[in-house]
Protein backbone atom coordinates (compact mmCIF):
# COMPACT_ATOMS: atom_id res chain seq x y z
CA UNK A 1 0.00 0.00 0.00
CA UNK A 2 1.66 3.54 -1.35
CA UNK A 3 1.17 5.67 1.97
CA UNK A 4 1.71 9.00 -0.26
CA UNK A 5 -0.81 8.00 -2.27
CA UNK A 6 -3.50 7.04 0.92
CA UNK A 7 -2.81 10.47 2.15
CA UNK A 8 -3.46 11.98 -1.13
CA UNK A 9 -6.72 10.32 -1.71
CA UNK A 10 -7.83 11.54 2.45
CA UNK A 11 -7.12 15.34 1.52
CA UNK A 12 -8.99 15.06 -1.78
CA UNK A 13 -11.48 13.24 -0.62
CA UNK A 14 -11.77 15.60 2.55
CA UNK A 15 -11.86 18.51 0.83
CA UNK A 16 -14.85 17.11 -1.73
CA UNK A 17 -16.99 15.93 1.12
CA UNK A 18 -16.24 17.62 4.49
CA UNK A 19 -19.54 18.40 6.24
CA UNK A 20 -18.04 20.51 9.02
CA UNK A 21 -16.16 23.09 6.66
CA UNK A 22 -18.27 25.70 6.48
CA UNK A 23 -19.12 26.29 9.76
CA UNK A 24 -15.66 25.54 10.84
CA UNK A 25 -15.21 28.95 8.25
CA UNK A 26 -17.37 31.19 10.11
CA UNK A 27 -16.03 34.02 12.39
CA UNK A 28 -16.12 31.61 16.04
CA UNK A 29 -16.26 27.90 14.66
CA UNK A 30 -12.58 27.45 14.65
CA UNK A 31 -12.04 29.41 17.90
CA UNK A 32 -14.76 28.10 19.88
CA UNK A 33 -13.38 24.45 18.63
CA UNK A 34 -9.69 25.16 19.81
CA UNK A 35 -11.08 26.31 23.24
CA UNK A 36 -13.28 22.95 23.50
CA UNK A 37 -10.08 21.34 22.42
CA UNK A 38 -8.23 22.84 25.27
CA UNK A 39 -10.67 22.55 28.29
CA UNK A 40 -10.89 18.61 26.60
CA UNK A 41 -6.91 18.30 27.11
CA UNK A 42 -7.55 19.10 30.94
CA UNK A 43 -9.57 16.83 31.34
CA UNK A 44 -7.92 14.45 30.03
CA UNK A 45 -4.04 15.18 31.62
CA UNK A 46 -6.14 16.14 35.13
CA UNK A 47 -7.37 12.66 35.05
CA UNK A 48 -5.05 10.42 33.20
CA UNK A 49 -2.36 12.19 35.87
CA UNK A 50 -4.47 11.43 38.65
CA UNK A 51 -4.89 7.98 38.06
CA UNK A 52 -1.48 7.23 36.87
CA UNK A 53 0.24 9.46 39.97
CA UNK A 54 -1.46 7.11 41.98
CA UNK A 55 -0.69 4.31 40.15
CA UNK A 56 3.14 5.32 41.25
CA UNK A 57 2.25 5.51 44.76
CA UNK A 58 0.92 9.03 45.12
CA UNK A 59 -1.90 9.69 47.67
CA UNK A 60 -1.35 5.81 48.37
CA UNK A 61 -4.33 5.90 50.82
CA UNK A 62 -6.61 5.81 47.89
CA UNK A 63 -8.11 2.84 47.07
CA UNK A 64 -6.50 2.46 43.10
CA UNK A 65 -10.03 1.44 42.24
CA UNK A 66 -11.86 4.52 44.27
CA UNK A 67 -9.40 7.22 42.19
CA UNK A 68 -10.61 5.40 39.07
CA UNK A 69 -14.05 6.53 39.74
CA UNK A 70 -12.89 9.97 37.90
CA UNK A 71 -12.43 8.06 34.28
CA UNK A 72 -15.39 9.01 32.88
CA UNK A 73 -14.44 12.34 32.41
CA UNK A 74 -11.20 11.32 30.72
CA UNK A 75 -12.84 9.40 28.51
CA UNK A 76 -15.39 12.73 28.20
CA UNK A 77 -12.19 14.96 27.66
CA UNK A 78 -10.66 12.20 25.09
CA UNK A 79 -14.16 12.29 23.05
CA UNK A 80 -14.71 16.22 23.14
CA UNK A 81 -11.05 16.22 21.60
CA UNK A 82 -11.44 13.59 19.66
CA UNK A 83 -14.32 15.48 17.54
CA UNK A 84 -13.07 18.57 17.70
CA UNK A 85 -10.39 17.53 16.50
CA UNK A 86 -11.54 15.70 13.49
CA UNK A 87 -13.47 18.77 13.14
CA UNK A 88 -9.75 20.53 12.28
CA UNK A 89 -8.68 17.61 10.31
CA UNK A 90 -11.96 17.96 8.06
CA UNK A 91 -11.58 22.08 7.82
CA UNK A 92 -7.80 22.22 6.64
CA UNK A 93 -7.31 18.78 5.60
CA UNK A 94 -3.48 19.61 4.12
CA UNK A 95 -2.44 21.39 6.90
CA UNK A 96 -2.34 18.10 9.14
CA UNK A 97 -2.15 14.81 6.88
CA UNK A 98 1.25 16.69 5.56
CA UNK A 99 2.36 18.21 9.10
CA UNK A 100 5.30 15.66 10.79
CA UNK A 101 3.97 16.95 13.70
CA UNK A 102 0.36 15.78 13.24
CA UNK A 103 2.43 11.92 12.94
CA UNK A 104 4.21 12.55 16.07
CA UNK A 105 1.03 13.22 17.74
CA UNK A 106 -1.14 11.11 16.12
CA UNK A 107 1.78 8.11 16.63
CA UNK A 108 1.74 8.73 20.38
CA UNK A 109 -2.23 8.73 20.64
CA UNK A 110 -1.91 4.88 19.20
CA UNK A 111 0.69 3.88 21.84
CA UNK A 112 -1.61 5.58 24.33
CA UNK A 113 -4.62 4.02 23.42
CA UNK A 114 -2.59 0.69 23.05
CA UNK A 115 -1.20 1.11 26.81
CA UNK A 116 -4.30 1.86 28.19
CA UNK A 117 -5.72 -1.12 26.63
CA UNK A 118 -2.88 -3.20 27.70
CA UNK A 119 -3.45 -1.74 31.51
CA UNK A 120 -7.32 -3.06 31.59
CA UNK A 121 -6.23 -6.50 30.02
CA UNK A 122 -3.39 -6.88 32.63
CA UNK A 123 -3.85 -5.37 35.47
CA UNK A 124 -7.71 -5.13 35.86
CA UNK A 125 -8.22 -8.37 38.03
CA UNK A 126 -5.52 -7.58 40.61
CA UNK A 127 -6.12 -3.75 41.08
CA UNK A 128 -10.13 -4.26 41.17
CA UNK A 129 -11.01 -7.59 42.63
CA UNK A 130 -11.94 -8.26 46.20
CA UNK A 131 -7.95 -8.95 47.58
CA UNK A 132 -6.86 -5.23 45.58
CA UNK A 133 -3.64 -4.32 47.53
CA UNK A 134 -3.13 -0.53 47.35
CA UNK A 135 0.29 -0.96 45.58
CA UNK A 136 0.19 -1.14 42.11
CA UNK A 137 2.34 -4.41 40.76
CA UNK A 138 5.18 -3.02 38.96
CA UNK A 139 3.88 -3.90 35.47
CA UNK A 140 1.17 -1.25 35.88
CA UNK A 141 4.08 1.23 37.43
CA UNK A 142 5.83 0.96 34.37
CA UNK A 143 2.00 1.15 31.95
CA UNK A 144 1.24 4.74 33.90
CA UNK A 145 4.83 5.88 33.23
CA UNK A 146 4.63 5.25 29.32
CA UNK A 147 0.91 6.64 29.82
CA UNK A 148 1.83 10.11 31.35
CA UNK A 149 5.10 10.24 28.52
CA UNK A 150 2.54 9.88 25.42
CA UNK A 151 0.15 11.94 26.94
CA UNK A 152 3.03 14.68 27.13
CA UNK A 153 4.41 14.00 23.98
CA UNK A 154 0.55 14.26 21.98
CA UNK A 155 0.79 17.67 23.52
CA UNK A 156 4.28 18.10 22.02
CA UNK A 157 3.06 17.41 18.55
CA UNK A 158 0.13 19.09 19.17
CA UNK A 159 1.73 22.42 20.31
CA UNK A 160 4.68 22.03 17.37
CA UNK A 161 1.69 21.66 14.48
CA UNK A 162 1.88 25.80 13.85
CA UNK A 163 5.57 25.31 13.46
CA UNK A 164 5.84 22.10 11.04
CA UNK A 165 3.30 23.44 8.06
CA UNK A 166 3.75 21.76 5.03
CA UNK A 167 5.15 23.60 2.11
CA UNK A 168 4.62 22.29 -1.57
CA UNK A 169 6.83 19.57 -2.40
CA UNK A 170 10.16 20.03 -4.19
CA UNK A 171 11.73 17.24 -6.03
CA UNK A 172 11.41 13.51 -5.31
CA UNK A 173 10.10 12.69 -1.61
CA UNK A 174 11.63 9.12 -0.10
CA UNK A 175 10.10 9.42 2.83
CA UNK A 176 8.19 6.90 4.89
CA UNK A 177 5.17 10.02 4.88
CA UNK A 178 4.87 12.87 2.70
CA UNK A 179 5.21 15.85 4.55
CA UNK A 180 4.54 18.56 2.03
CA UNK A 181 1.68 18.63 -0.63
CA UNK A 182 2.75 17.11 -3.79
CA UNK B 1 -1.10 55.59 31.73
CA UNK B 2 0.48 55.01 28.66
CA UNK B 3 2.47 52.07 28.72
CA UNK B 4 4.24 52.16 25.13
CA UNK B 5 7.54 53.00 26.45
CA UNK B 6 7.69 50.14 29.00
CA UNK B 7 6.29 48.14 26.16
CA UNK B 8 8.67 49.06 23.63
CA UNK B 9 11.59 48.77 26.38
CA UNK B 10 10.48 45.06 26.63
CA UNK B 11 10.58 44.10 23.06
CA UNK B 12 13.91 45.24 22.63
CA UNK B 13 15.61 43.18 25.16
CA UNK B 14 17.61 40.37 24.21
CA UNK B 15 15.45 37.60 25.98
CA UNK B 16 12.45 39.05 23.71
CA UNK B 17 14.17 39.38 20.81
CA UNK B 18 15.45 35.64 20.98
CA UNK B 19 12.18 34.34 21.97
CA UNK B 20 10.24 35.63 18.74
CA UNK B 21 12.95 35.63 16.38
CA UNK B 22 14.98 32.37 16.72
CA UNK B 23 14.51 29.55 14.89
CA UNK B 24 15.20 27.23 17.58
CA UNK B 25 12.11 24.70 19.04
CA UNK B 26 13.99 25.54 22.78
CA UNK B 27 12.60 29.10 21.89
CA UNK B 28 9.25 30.00 21.71
CA UNK B 29 7.73 26.25 20.95
CA UNK B 30 9.10 24.80 23.83
CA UNK B 31 7.77 28.12 26.22
CA UNK B 32 4.12 27.12 24.58
CA UNK B 33 4.58 23.26 25.36
CA UNK B 34 5.36 23.79 28.63
CA UNK B 35 2.41 26.57 28.66
CA UNK B 36 0.14 23.48 27.77
CA UNK B 37 1.47 21.17 29.91
CA UNK B 38 1.40 23.10 33.09
CA UNK B 39 -2.22 24.10 31.91
CA UNK B 40 -3.52 20.27 32.29
CA UNK B 41 -1.60 19.82 35.70
CA UNK B 42 -3.50 22.84 37.05
CA UNK B 43 -6.40 22.84 35.62
CA UNK B 44 -7.00 19.69 35.32
CA UNK B 45 -6.57 18.55 38.61
CA UNK B 46 -8.16 21.35 40.15
CA UNK B 47 -11.11 20.01 38.12
CA UNK B 48 -10.49 16.59 39.22
CA UNK B 49 -10.53 17.88 42.78
CA UNK B 50 -14.17 19.82 42.08
CA UNK B 51 -15.60 17.14 41.38
CA UNK B 52 -14.47 14.71 44.12
CA UNK B 53 -15.89 17.74 46.00
CA UNK B 54 -19.13 17.23 44.21
CA UNK B 55 -19.10 13.19 44.70
CA UNK B 56 -17.86 11.90 42.29
CA UNK B 57 -15.19 9.04 43.52
CA UNK B 58 -16.47 9.67 47.04
CA UNK B 59 -13.92 6.71 48.43
CA UNK B 60 -10.90 8.94 47.66
CA UNK B 61 -10.03 10.41 51.03
CA UNK B 62 -9.30 13.95 50.94
CA UNK B 63 -6.25 13.39 53.09
CA UNK B 64 -5.10 11.39 50.05
CA UNK B 65 -4.84 14.17 48.24
CA UNK B 66 -2.30 16.11 49.31
CA UNK B 67 0.34 15.21 47.24
CA UNK B 68 -1.77 15.94 44.36
CA UNK B 69 -2.29 19.57 45.14
CA UNK B 70 1.57 19.69 45.13
CA UNK B 71 1.67 18.46 41.66
CA UNK B 72 -1.13 21.44 40.77
CA UNK B 73 0.90 24.18 42.08
CA UNK B 74 3.97 22.93 40.52
CA UNK B 75 1.69 22.81 37.25
CA UNK B 76 0.79 26.52 38.29
CA UNK B 77 3.95 27.80 39.15
CA UNK B 78 5.32 26.60 35.94
CA UNK B 79 2.48 28.19 33.95
CA UNK B 80 3.33 31.53 35.90
CA UNK B 81 6.93 31.32 35.13
CA UNK B 82 6.27 30.27 30.66
CA UNK B 83 3.33 32.82 30.64
CA UNK B 84 5.81 35.56 32.11
CA UNK B 85 8.13 34.48 29.15
CA UNK B 86 5.27 34.55 26.79
CA UNK B 87 4.40 37.89 27.98
CA UNK B 88 8.34 39.29 27.48
CA UNK B 89 7.77 37.81 23.98
CA UNK B 90 4.36 39.94 23.06
CA UNK B 91 3.78 42.39 26.14
CA UNK B 92 1.68 44.58 23.83
CA UNK B 93 -0.36 41.89 22.33
CA UNK B 94 -1.32 40.87 25.52
CA UNK B 95 -1.55 43.88 27.75
CA UNK B 96 -3.54 45.80 25.57
CA UNK B 97 -6.46 42.93 25.17
CA UNK B 98 -9.10 43.08 27.80
CA UNK B 99 -9.44 39.30 27.68
CA UNK B 100 -6.05 38.75 29.06
CA UNK B 101 -7.23 40.92 32.22
CA UNK B 102 -9.86 38.57 31.79
CA UNK B 103 -7.75 35.25 31.83
CA UNK B 104 -5.80 36.24 35.08
CA UNK B 105 -8.39 37.42 36.74
CA UNK B 106 -10.34 33.82 36.47
CA UNK B 107 -7.07 31.90 36.94
CA UNK B 108 -6.70 34.24 40.47
CA UNK B 109 -9.83 33.46 41.62
CA UNK B 110 -9.53 29.51 40.02
CA UNK B 111 -6.39 29.06 42.15
CA UNK B 112 -7.72 31.19 45.63
CA UNK B 113 -10.76 28.69 45.36
CA UNK B 114 -8.12 25.89 45.26
CA UNK B 115 -6.15 26.89 48.32
CA UNK B 116 -9.11 27.78 50.60
CA UNK B 117 -10.80 24.17 49.51
CA UNK B 118 -8.06 22.42 50.16
CA UNK B 119 -7.12 24.07 53.09
CA UNK B 120 -10.94 23.16 54.57
CA UNK B 121 -11.05 19.38 52.99
CA UNK B 122 -7.48 18.84 54.57
CA UNK B 123 -7.99 20.47 58.05
CA UNK B 124 -11.84 18.17 58.44
CA UNK B 125 -9.85 15.42 56.85
CA UNK B 126 -7.17 15.35 59.62
CA UNK B 127 -10.08 15.53 62.55
CA UNK B 128 -11.51 12.09 60.45
CA UNK B 129 -8.42 10.07 60.51
CA UNK B 130 -8.98 6.37 60.85
CA UNK B 131 -12.82 7.28 59.14
CA UNK B 132 -13.13 4.66 56.12
CA UNK B 133 -16.57 6.00 55.41
CA UNK B 134 -17.03 8.22 51.91
CA UNK B 135 -16.38 11.57 52.90
CA UNK B 136 -18.54 13.83 51.75
CA UNK B 137 -18.25 18.11 51.34
CA UNK B 138 -20.49 21.10 52.57
CA UNK B 139 -23.38 22.49 50.48
CA UNK B 140 -21.11 25.75 50.64
CA UNK B 141 -17.61 23.57 49.17
CA UNK B 142 -19.90 22.02 46.65
CA UNK B 143 -21.09 25.41 45.56
CA UNK B 144 -16.92 26.56 45.02
CA UNK B 145 -16.46 23.65 43.45
CA UNK B 146 -19.09 24.47 40.48
CA UNK B 147 -17.44 28.05 40.64
CA UNK B 148 -13.70 26.97 40.14
CA UNK B 149 -15.00 24.73 37.12
CA UNK B 150 -16.78 27.66 35.44
CA UNK B 151 -13.34 29.66 36.32
CA UNK B 152 -11.16 27.45 34.33
CA UNK B 153 -13.19 26.67 31.54
CA UNK B 154 -13.37 30.40 31.70
CA UNK B 155 -9.03 30.75 31.87
CA UNK B 156 -8.99 28.18 29.44
CA UNK B 157 -11.08 29.47 26.96
CA UNK B 158 -10.12 33.21 27.44
CA UNK B 159 -6.30 32.02 26.57
CA UNK B 160 -7.00 30.41 23.38
CA UNK B 161 -8.89 33.44 22.45
CA UNK B 162 -5.87 35.71 23.27
CA UNK B 163 -4.73 34.82 19.62
CA UNK B 164 -8.06 35.85 17.94
CA UNK B 165 -8.89 39.20 19.74
CA UNK B 166 -5.52 40.86 20.40
CA UNK B 167 -5.43 44.32 18.94
CA UNK B 168 -1.53 44.95 18.49
CA UNK B 169 0.83 42.60 18.19
CA UNK B 170 3.84 45.16 18.91
CA UNK B 171 5.19 48.54 19.39
CA UNK B 172 6.59 48.51 16.21
CA UNK B 173 3.40 48.78 14.55
CA UNK B 174 2.68 51.86 15.42
CA UNK B 175 6.65 53.62 15.53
Amino acid sequence: MDLHALQVALVKGIYAHSPVADLMHTRWGWPIAESLHFIGLCLLVGCVGTFDLRLLGLGRTAPIAAVHRLIPFGILGFVINATSGLMFLLTEPEQYIYNPSFHFKVLFLMIGGLNAGTFYLTSYRQLFGPEASLDAPFRAKVIATVSLCSWMCVIVGGRLLTFFRPGICDGVQNALLLTCAP
Amino acid sequence: MNLDPLLLWIENTALSKWLVESPSLLAFPTVLILHAIGMGFAAGIAVMFDLRVLGVAPHVPFAAMRRLFTVLWAGFWLNAASGLLLLWAYPTKALTNPVFYLKLVLIAVGMVLVARMSRDVLRDADRQVGLTAPQTASTRLRRLAILSMVCWAGAVTAGRLLAYTYHRLTQAEIF
